[in-house]
């Protein structure tokens, strides 16, 4: 399991309640039967861990499973400039 | 029990700074959503809002009185100048502002002082805020203004429920003149809030609009944050016909309800009861009823739902309504929503013209009543509803209809 995705399947634990066994890649948020309200808070925390902008409805990215979460994270930290050591 | 009847409006909106504007603009189907001129674009995900243009405080207000007055409470002294004008009401002379009431809803109140207070402190380390940063921003501010502008020294305050803002606070001044426990009213709501703060917590929640705001159709994407104010003049109608006043509307009806549910998912059956409550307290049979201004936000989940709760209320006479949102051209005003879209109720009320749904594209078969798509259309309307769904599951509605 890569970084990115234990730091997601615990986010998406925390926000929803759900016991984190269950959660799976295939699984859509709609699947775990997570609320609008949780899955932004899940958005919210994701972007705030990672330094990054989820997109919104973008039909090029997937937000609605947690791989789709995943791949998307994972593309846009790599997308990242990496930051100067500080002086 | 008296008859309450709107004698005097006025508006300060993104389609207009006076009530004939904004209500020609209406008829137009003249959408004011537009890129935000008054933030940094680059801040913002969207970067879209319908803004109140060409407001200048000064053309209003003496540069000593500004300091007092957050927009928020500008554009509502300046909508309510044009009501009290248009009502011929003269407060001082005929006594009456002695126990005429003041309510005007607002949202947030004084947001952009807030905002400005905020970033001095945080953002500047500035320790220092001015003295007046209170009374600017206290959401009572504007109903404190009016009355004190107007001398108004009936009961006064604020009604602060999100989306239903403006609705609650006419209905509360309906229901004192109604009774007698005012002689009149000022009522109203107002809203200022296109701040980064505000701006930014809006787009946390994912509910904005990239493109525009398209209630009802298929390719809706979400709201699209509005500002302004509207104000009207309530009396009696013994009042208004010994003064021989020109009645613009009657007001017959309001009816409120809470979901008791969830804070941001809105529930059919409750915002139906809040429809049916209107209506029995107007007195009114849904046939009665010949237009709804609809909340119609734009979101996927109020539109099908509200949809649901008409179907509900209205029964086979939903199929014959015509249904509009105007917040597809004016915006969502949030805590005066209610108000401007009352510009809109009445302006169908008396000129048989039913404001569009805009930026309509194709039917979304969960959304499937006569939404009025694009253009205004030629009807004569008996009586409407005006609707208010708000955070919180807060739904006020109001029942009007024309004058005689």
């Amino acid at each position: 399991m890569s970084s990115a995705q234990e730091t997601i399947f615990d986010i998406i634990s925390k926000e929803s309640g759900i016991d984190r066994a269950k959660i799976t890649p295939e699984a859509t948020l709609k699947d775990l039967d997570i609320q609008s309200l949780d899955a932004v808070q899940i958005l919210f925390e994701i972007e705030d861990h990672f330094k990054i902008t989820m997109p919104d409805r973008d039909p090029n990215f997937d937000t609605e499973s947690v791989k789709g979460l995943i791949d998307t994270v994972e593309k846009l930290v790599a997308e990242q400039p990496t930051n100067p050591p500080a002086a | 029990m008296h008859r309450v009847v709107i004698t005097g409006m006025g508006a300060v909106t993104p389609l207009g700074n006076s009530a004939p504007a904004t209500w020609k603009s209406l008829c137009e189907g003249r959408s004011a959503i537009a890129p935000i001129t008054t933030l940094p674009r680059e801040a913002l995900r969207f970067g879209i809002a319908a803004e109140v243009r060409d407001f200048d405080p000064l053309a209003h207000f003496e540069e000593k009185r500004l300091i007092l007055l957050d927009r928020v409470s500008q554009l509502a002294l300046v909508a309510a100048r044009e009501a009290i004008a248009q009502s011929g009401v003269d407060f001082s002379h005929e006594d009456l502002g002695e126990n005429t009431a003041v309510v005007i809803g607002t949202g947030v109140g004084g947001e952009q002082t807030h905002d400005a207070a905020s970033r001095r402190l945080y953002g500047e380390n500035n320790p220092r805020l001015h003295p007046l940063t209170i009374v600017r921003l206290m959401a009572n501010a504007p109903a404190c203004q009016i009355s004190i502008e107007h001398a108004l020294r009936g009961p006064a305050f604020a009604t602060v429920s999100a989306c239903a803002s403006s609705n609650h606070a006419i209905a509360q001044a309906f229901h004192m003149v109604r009774s007698g426990v005012a002689d009149a009213a000022v009522t109203g709501g107002t809203e200022s809030c296109i701040t980064l703060g505000t701006m930014k917590a809006w787009e946390a929640m994912r509910v904005l609009a990239d493109d525009t705001c398209r209630p009802f159709c298929k390719q809706r994407r979400g709201l699209v944050l509005g500002e302004g104010a509207a104000v009207f003049v309530l009396e009696t109608l013994e009042n208004a016909q010994r003064r021989g006043a020109v009645i613009l509307a009657e007001i017959t009806g309001a009816g409120m309800s809470a979901d008791a549910g969830d804070i941001v998912y809105p529930s059919e059956a409750v915002a139906a009861k809040a429809m049916q409550r209107a209506l029995a307290d107007a007195g009114l049979a849904p046939e009665n009823i010949d237009y709804i201004n609809a909340h119609g936000t734009g979101t996927p989940a109020n539109d099908p739902t509200e949809t649901r709760a008409i179907r509900r209320t209205f029964g086979a006479h939903a199929d014959a309504l015509a249904v509009s949102s105007t917040k597809s051209m004016h915006g969502h005003a949030l805590g005066a929503a209610g108000a401007i879209e009352l510009v809109a109720v009445i302006g169908a009320l008396r000129d048989g013209v039913i404001p569009p749904t805009v930026n309509f594209v194709d039917a979304d078969p969960e959304c499937d009543l006569d939404y009025v798509p694009n253009t205004a259309r030629e009807m004569r309307a008996r009586a409407a509803l005006s609707n208010s769904f708000a955070f919180g599951g807060l739904n006020a509605v109001l029942a009007l209809r024309g004058s005689d």
